[in-house]
């Protein structure tokens, strides 16, 4: 489904990604690992060209990001779903306003359609009597439910999350994790982001370690907490389990 | 007391001189309003393709002009414009000196205006493009429906300002025998020889109409704050 070829990416001088190399199947969970900086984010955000990869190519149902049009780009990212750490829901819309609003502008469905969806999706994360309120009235949770649900709308194929959790009160972490739990097991192809190494055990098909700007590890997860090869990994590990 | 009533009579009353003041205000509300019109056209558009070159390097060429227009209008006195506009630019044409005003004032604001939007484009946490960016809205829809608006409620004070800061600068307007509310109170006075009250009603009705559009501006913050509370 997403097939990455030694993606490199630059800031200037500072090289963040030095080859990276995986493909990712449809249904697949993958979740990645690894201390900041080590250009796991960067990854996520070259998958949907939210940057620029200076080298390399990712093919994404049969196109490639890295030479596509910007046309074709926008096309892509409907079918890419993805998840911020800040939330970035828009706060002058109300929460019906922030999940209807791209299906409508991009005339993918009648404004009617888009409003039954996104009361579908609503219940679906549980927060249905939030229609019609505004993002500023929730809590961190109810917001990261609410940005999910408002990329599940777009109807993806695959949804990247980049740390998803990292922003919120750690209360609220469990009832975000337990929604992420239940679209992968309704089988949503699934790329994370995150410090949440329980949930990498639990719901990851497998889990990539990123360190130095390439993958350093990656095995089905049962291997890799209990047997990690790579000495980084190991150490990785031994701090934060 | 007598004395002062028959100032009163003789600086609004006597030979219908208040119509200086009514069709002098008219003149600058006319002047007012259509330059606060092409300046936010103008000032949206040039804020618009400053922001887009900032953000994606793109429109080079046109950021280069709006990059000298800026320059060239906020570094030179409104009123030097307008004299150049009128004995200049217009020199062998002729034109309503309305329109004149209306021109002058529309360029001059336009530049105030565009770097209050850009400021307020600026302001916009980035990771809002990037979220309209990752549902597959581009560019230009991302800034239509999704920065624009939540800029707009950021400048709305500072552009309402403006426009109140424009139509005392239309007070200038006279230096090309237009005959605005200043000119009309003016005109009163040398007539009359009595400075006080004509001037006087003058900054009256300039103060009026500020307080009365400040009062406005600060309403339609209150009920865009709406989606602020919690």
């Amino acid at each position: 489904m997403i097939e990455v070829k030694d993606l490199r990416k630059s800031f200037g001088d500072l090289e963040i990604l030095k080859g990276v190399n995986t493909t990712i199947e449809r249904n697949e969970k993958v979740v990645i690992i690894g201390q900041s900086g080590s250009g796991k984010s960067t990854f996520l955000r070259c998958l949907n060209r939210l940057e620029k990869p200076t080298g390399g190519s990712i093919v994404f149902e049969g196109t490639d990001l890295t030479t596509a049009s910007e046309k074709q780009l926008y096309k892509v990212r409907e079918k890419m779903g993805m998840v911020f750490q800040h939330f970035n829901l828009f706060p002058h819309l109300t929460i019906r306003g922030n999940l209807t609003l791209a299906p409508v502008k991009l005339r993918l469905l009648s404004k009617d359609e888009a409003n039954e969806r996104a009361e579908n999706m609503l219940r679906k994360v549980g927060l249905y009597d939030k229609a019609d309120s505004y993002p500023n009235m929730l809590s961190g949770g109810q917001k990261q439910r609410i940005a999910i649900a408002r990329a599940l709308v777009m109807n993806p194929d695959v949804m990247l999350f980049d740390e998803p959790t990292s922003a919120l009160d750690p209360e609220m972490v469990g009832e975000v994790l337990e929604l992420m739990k239940q679209l992968a097991a309704e089988g949503m192809t699934m790329i994370v982001v995150t410090h949440e190494m329980g949930f990498a055990r639990e719901v990851a098909s497998r889990v990539l370690f990123m360190d130095g700007g390439v993958i350093a590890e990656e095995n089905e997860p049962n291997e890799f907490f209990n047997a990690p090869k790579n000495p980084r990994l190991q150490s990785f590990l031994s701090k934060v389990l | 007391m007598d004395a002062f009533i028959q100032k009163l009579y003789d600086t609004f009353i006597y030979d219908d001189r208040w119509k200086y003041l009514t069709n002098g205000l008219c003149t600058t509300l006319i002047i007012t309003v259509f330059a606060v019109i092409i300046g936010m056209l103008l000032g949206f558009l040039v804020a618009i393709v400053r922001a887009t070159h900032d953000r994606t390097g793109k429109l080079r060429v046109l950021n280069f002009f709006a990059k000298i227009y800026l320059t060239v209008i906020r570094g030179t006195p409104v009123m030097v414009q307008l004299l150049i506009i009128y004995y200049i630019i217009f020199a062998s044409v002729r034109v309503d000196k309305t329109f004149v005003g209306i021109l002058a004032f529309g360029i001059n604001s336009g530049a105030y205006v565009a770097e209050i939007v850009r400021s307020g484009i600026m302001s916009i946490d980035p990771g809002q493009f990037e979220a309209g960016a990752s549902l597959g809205l581009n560019y230009p829809k991302t800034m239509l429906y999704i920065i624009m608006p939540q800029a707009f409620k950021n400048i709305l004070p500072a552009l309402a300002n403006e426009c109140i800061v424009l139509l005392k600068e239309t007070s200038v307007a006279g230096y090309i025998a237009l005959e605005d509310l200043t000119k009309g109170g003016d005109i009163i006075r040398s007539v009359t020889y009595e400075a006080f009250l004509p001037l006087i009603a003058v900054a009256l009705i300039y103060l009026v109409i500020v307080v009365g559009l400040s009062s406005l501006v600060g309403k339609l913050e209150r009920r865009l704050k709406k989606s602020d509370r919690g």
